[in-house]
Order: C-alpha cells, then sequence, then structure tokens
C-alpha cells in the first residue's frame, strides 16, 4: 500500500514487490508496476520534448531579440537597444560622470533617395553608419534611430571629448561617398545633449532631439549643444501647435488681401491673399509667427486647403461687383506640402465650380524653391493646375538657383521678384541694372513680372520705366481684411496710390 | 545442443536455447531473470544466428521471469526470423507480463500466451512453419 501512495505522489520509479508466489495479487502488482513503467517513461520522453522545444523557444527568442535590437539595414544598434542603453548608461552612471548622446541628422538625405534611388540611398546610409562608428571610436553605442538619423551614446566622457567626438562625427561625414555612379558629399545636423545629474534617460534623449532640430532648422552643417532655452522654444512651440489645432477648429484663422497693381494702367490687377491668425491673446499674427509650428505639427496641408477656400469663395463673392477689373485675380500661396497632394488640383477644381470662379481669375504663387526641390510630383500638380486654367506664378523669384533653361519649361504665367531685389533700386545704378536684368530674363521666359515690396513712387516709377507689369507693396496698400478690400474693389476701381 | 553462455553480459539470463526434435526453437530464460534491452537483444541475435534466416516457430519459457522493462518490449518488437511465437507462462503474474507485451506493442509475428507446453507446440505447428 506504501508503494501505492508512493506512485500516486508522483514519484513513478518506485516499484511494488512481487511474491514469489506470483499469484493473483500479484499479477495486479505487477501490472501496476508495468503501467508505473509506461507512464515513468511517458514523462520522460514529454520532459525531453518540453527541453528541446524550449530551447527552440529560446533560441526563436534571442533571434527575435537581435532583431529588435539590430538596424537592418546598417547593422547599428536599433532605437529600442539605444533606448535601453540610455536608460543603463543614466543608472549606472549614478553620481559619477554623466553619459552624454549625439544625434545627427543627415542634411538633404531625400534629395539622394528622390533623385539616386533607393539603394543608392541604402549604400549611402551603410557608408554612413561605417563612417560614424570609426569616427566614434570604441566603447560608445551607435545607434540608427529611423530614415537618415543616428545616434551616439557616449559613456564616460568630459564635456570636452564629447564636443571632439561629436564634431568627429560630423567631419566623417565629409569625404565623398560613391552611390549611384556619383560621388555624393554629406553633411549632418547635429544635437548634443551633455548628461547631467538627475536628468533622466527620456530627458537625455529629448533633449538631444530638440537641440538636433534646432541645429537642422538653422542650416546645413549645424552642430548644437542643447541649452535651457531650447527646451523653452520647444515648449513654446508645442503649446502653438495645440493652439493653432484650436485656432483651426475654432475659426480665428482669417485672410488679408494686398492689391497687385497694374503698373502700366495705375488700375487693381488683382489681390494676394494672406492668411492671419487672430489670437485671442496675442491679436493678429503674421504667418511668419505660426506657419512653422503648423508644419511640426502637420497642419499645413490642411490649412492651405483652408486658404484655397476661403480665397476661392471671396473672389466668388467678388465678381458681381459691378467695378471688378475683368482679368482681376486673386492670387494664393501654396506650400511645398501641398504641391505634393496629387489631388490638389480636382480640390481646386472643385471649390472653383463650387463658388463659381472662372479658373483665370485665380493665381497660385509657387516658391521658386519648391519648384526646384519639389521633383516630379510638384512639376505634375503645377501642369495639372495649369491645364485648369488656373494661372502659376513663381514666388520669391531670384533668392533661389533657378536654372535659366528650367524656367521655360515651367508652366507658369508670371513670375514675382523678391522685394530684396528692390532695395537700392533707385539709387544704386549697379542694382537698377541688375533687376532690369532680372525683368528681361522673366519677359525672355515669355513671363509676365510682378515685383512686391514697392514702398515708394520712385521704385514704382522706376520698376515701369523697367517693363516691369504689376506691383505691390506699401505704397500701394498695405494687406486689407476683407470688407476694406472690398470696399476698394467697389468704389476705387482705380489707383490706389 | 544447450546453449550456456557464462561470457557475454547477459548471457546468464538465458538458460538454454536449442531446437526441439519437432524443428521448435524454444528459448528458456533463467530463473527470476529481470529481462533489459541487452538482454533481450542478446537472445533475439542467438535466435537469429540458430535460425540462419529461415522462418522458425519459437517457444520461449518465461515461467519464473521476474519482469520485462519497456526497453527490452520494444525490442522484442521488432521482427526476427522467429516466424511465429509462443510464450510460454504459468503463473498469473507471466500472464500479466505476456498480455501487456501483447496489449501495448504490435508483435511482428503472431504471437500468443500459454500456460500449457503441448498447446503452446501445438499452436506453434498449426502456424504452418515449414519444419527444421
Amino acid at each position: 500500500m506504501d508503494g501505492i501512495v508512493v506512485l500516486s505522489s508522483g514519484d513513478l520509479s518506485n516499484r511494488l514487490p512481487v511474491s514469489p508466489a506470483r499469484d493473483g495479487i500479484d499479477a495486479v502488482t505487477t501490472g501496476i508496476n508495468l503501467l508505473a513503467e509506461e507512464l515513468q517513461s511517458m514523462y520522460e520522453d514529454l520532459e525531453v520534448r518540453v527541453a528541446e522545444r524550449t530551447a527552440l523557444l529560446e533560441a526563436a527568442k534571442a533571434e527575435l531579440r537581435r532583431v529588435i535590437d539590430t538596424d537592418e539595414l546598417t547593422g547599428l544598434a536599433s532605437r529600442s537597444l539605444l533606448q535601453e542603453k540610455v536608460a543603463e548608461a543614466v543608472a549606472g552612471a549614478g553620481a559619477g560622470r554623466q553619459p552624454a548622446l549625439i544625434l545627427l541628422d543627415l542634411d538633404s538625405f531625400r534629395l539622394i533617395n528622390d533623385s539616386l534611388g533607393h539603394a543608392a540611398g541604402d549604400a549611402v546610409l551603410r557608408e554612413t553608419a561605417l563612417r560614424l562608428s570609426a569616427a566614434a571610436g570604441p566603447g560608445h553605442v551607435i545607434a540608427r534611430l529611423s530614415g537618415d538619423e543616428f545616434a551616439v551614446l557616449v559613456a564616460d566622457q568630459d564635456t570636452e571629448a564629447v564636443l571632439q567626438t561629436a564634431a568627429r562625427l560630423g567631419e566623417s561625414l565629409k569625404d565623398r561617398i560613391v552611390a549611384g555612379g556619383v560621388a555624393v558629399a554629406l553633411t549632418a545636423g547635429t544635437g548634443v545633449r551633455l548628461g547631467e545629474p538627475g536628468l533622466r534617460s527620456e530627458e537625455l534623449i529629448r533633449d538631444a532631439d530638440i537641440a538636433m532640430h534646432e541645429a537642422k532648422k538653422r542650416g546645413r552643417d549645424t552642430l548644437l549643444v542643447f541649452s535651457a532655452a531650447m527646451h523653452e522654444a520647444a515648449k513654446q512651440r508645442v503649446h502653438q501647435v495645440a493652439e493653432l489645432r484650436t485656432a483651426l477648429a475654432m475659426d480665428q484663422l482669417e485672410l488679408e488681401y494686398q492689391p497687385i497693381m497694374d503698373l502700366r494702367t495705375g488700375a487693381i490687377a488683382g489681390a494676394e491673399a494672406l492668411i492671419r491668425w487672430r489670437h485671442p491673446a496675442l491679436g493678429l499674427l503674421g504667418p511668419d509667427t505660426f506657419l512653422d509650428a503648423a508644419d511640426d505639427a502637420g497642419l499645413t496641408v490642411e490649412i492651405g486647403h483652408w486658404v484655397l477656400r476661403n480665397a476661392i469663395a471671396q473672389t466668388g463673392r467678388w465678381k458681381s461687383l459691378p467695378g471688378l477689373p475683368s482679368d482681376f485675380s486673386t492670387h494664393i500661396n501654396l506650400s511645398p506640402a501641398d504641391l505634393h497632394h496629387v489631388d490638389l488640383a480636382p480640390y481646386v477644381e472643385g471649390l472653383l465650380a463650387e463658388h463659381g470662379v472662372d479658373p483665370c481669375h485665380i493665381s497660385i504663387e509657387i516658391t521658386e524653391t519648391a519648384i526646384m526641390r519639389g521633383g516630379p510630383e510638384v512639376a505634375a500638380t503645377m501642369q495639372s493646375l495649369n491645364d485648369l486654367g488656373v494661372r502659376i506664378e513663381i514666388d520669391d523669384f531670384g533668392t533661389g538657383y533657378s536654372s535659366i533653361s528650367y524656367l521655360r519649361t515651367l508652366p507658369a504665367a508670371q513670375a514675382k521678384i523678391d522685394k530684396s531685389l528692390l532695395d537700392g533700386l533707385t539709387t544704386d545704378r549697379q542694382q537698377e541694372t541688375f533687376v532690369a536684368a532680372i525683368l528681361q530674363l522673366i519677359h525672355s521666359a515669355g513671363l509676365g513680372a510682378v515685383a512686391e515690396g514697392i514702398e515708394d513712387r520712385e521704385q514704382a516709377d522706376r520698376l515701369r520705366q523697367l517693363n516691369c507689369e504689376f506691383g505691390q507693396g506699401y505704397f500701394f496698400s498695405r494687406p486689407l481684411p476683407v470688407a476694406d478690400m472690398t470696399d476698394l474693389l467697389a468704389h476705387r476701381n482705380g489707383a490706389v496710390a | 545442443m544447450p546453449q550456456e553462455d557464462r561470457e557475454t553480459p547477459g548471457g546468464r539470463d538465458i538458460s538454454s536455447l536449442d531446437f526441439d526434435s519437432s524443428g521448435i526453437l524454444r528459448l528458456q530464460w533463467a530463473r527470476g531473470v529481470a529481462i533489459d534491452a541487452p538482454s533481450a537483444q542478446l537472445a533475439m541475435d542467438r535466435v537469429n544466428e540458430l535460425c540462419g534466416g529461415r522462418p522458425t516457430p519459437l517457444l520461449i519459457d518465461m515461467a519464473t521471469t521476474e519482469s520485462v522493462s519497456r526497453a527490452a518490449r520494444a525490442v522484442f518488437a521488432k521482427r526476427c526470423d522467429a516466424s511465429a511465437i509462443a510464450l510460454l507462462g504459468s503463473s498469473a503474474v507471466d500472464r500479466v507480463l505476456a498480455n501487456f507485451f501483447l496489449g501495448v506493442n504490435s508483435a511482428p509475428v503472431p504471437t500468443r500466451f500459454f500456460t500449457n507446453g503441448d498447446e503452446a507446440v501445438r499452436w506453434l505447428t498449426s502456424q504452418g512453419h515449414d519444419g527444421a
């Protein structure tokens, strides 16, 4: 009986004694022993199988861990591994020397991908990884965080050494890399966050990111060390983004219109719609104070559509004014982000139909830089808008680096020369010659010219003498609220100045 | 002639192994033997050796066998030169051991348990062996 209890308790190696009598009870005992042996064997088999499966699972888990921890393209650490290592380094530093984090984002990497293809882009990223690893030296965690963003976690170095490492990383990219048969020179925006006792790992990463983004804003090949002021600015921007969302929802945006004059006749030829934000606390804000935040928040396209909708609707309301010049056009600025949307032309077409506006009464202004950097999508959108009958105007002409031959191929009707070119127009003979040459260039490409930023009569007169057809600026009128612009169109029908 | 093996490990477990006058190969395990895999394999090798590839009826006297291990049963489940096997026992314990083998493992050739030697021989003879 004891033997059965031992078996029942799970010790299947136990056997019950069989007496020499080999009678019926011994037969039952033998049966139990056989059964116990079978069960023991099955258990052992199962244990072997469990051990095998566990080993397989462990191997799969290790492989998964490796995949999660590694950036597949470059073999560098992944974002998640970097986060882990930063946390470890911060925790391990205690009151001693704190780890620092360097973030690098390649400048204009998208251009490489777009112009040379993704295979070339990938080759550049792999070479970048090799160079950063070599430049950082051993003992640092180097990660690729996303697309063209890299990170180096520097442990146990003083401030001077961290900054030298950061500079070395940037320098390492400048030797040309051959990709897609073309040698490309790289630069990066670099943000450095030096460690401080008590700084949490996520703050270290966040601050390095803020510094890197600030560096990117300041232009190519810039290195910035995080400062508290940057954090304040970033917080401010986050706050502004939230406010801007509210502004869109609460209808706090509005348009002002600046008249565009026909310099030859002195009559109003059109008006440029300019966005304003009627901020509940700060009053009327110009676009330069909030469009960056809109970009950060991904609201650019939404705001672009808002401007199109409102400006075209307003043009529809103006068309019944008795004194409206027949060739009047409303000029609307679009951002590069708007132009990348393939549905832009159908959207404009729908608005024109909805408000009964003839396409020739709408002019879309696109900056020279947006056109040059936009690639085939932007070119296609411009063509579609042009096909609708909407006029395209090249904004800020003369500030970018347009190729002259490219200018002729664009489906544009006008070019607007930047106001910076008007400085010294009436006082500097050389500047006048320069502006004359630019106007001639615009005309020879078959385009009309608009000058912006005209501040006095002399400038207006000189531009007219140089055959510039249109002009706008404070000399004629500041941007006007809708009511004032409507009033001007209804009653003046002529020269503003 | 009875085979006695005192040298080979496991050889002592086999009391005798020989053909009888009717051509049946008779294997007699030692008294109180605990058959494990090596002794089972040895017995099987010896049987095959004597049969020389010819299907032969086999009578195994397993009376007084103490136990048959699981691994040993697995060896017996492999095909050998035996054309049919009669397991001869005497006690209820022998019956349990034999039936456990027959129930759990699938015997490769006709196999039955007997408590009577004559019946066992008759059955083996009726299995159509071609004599020795």
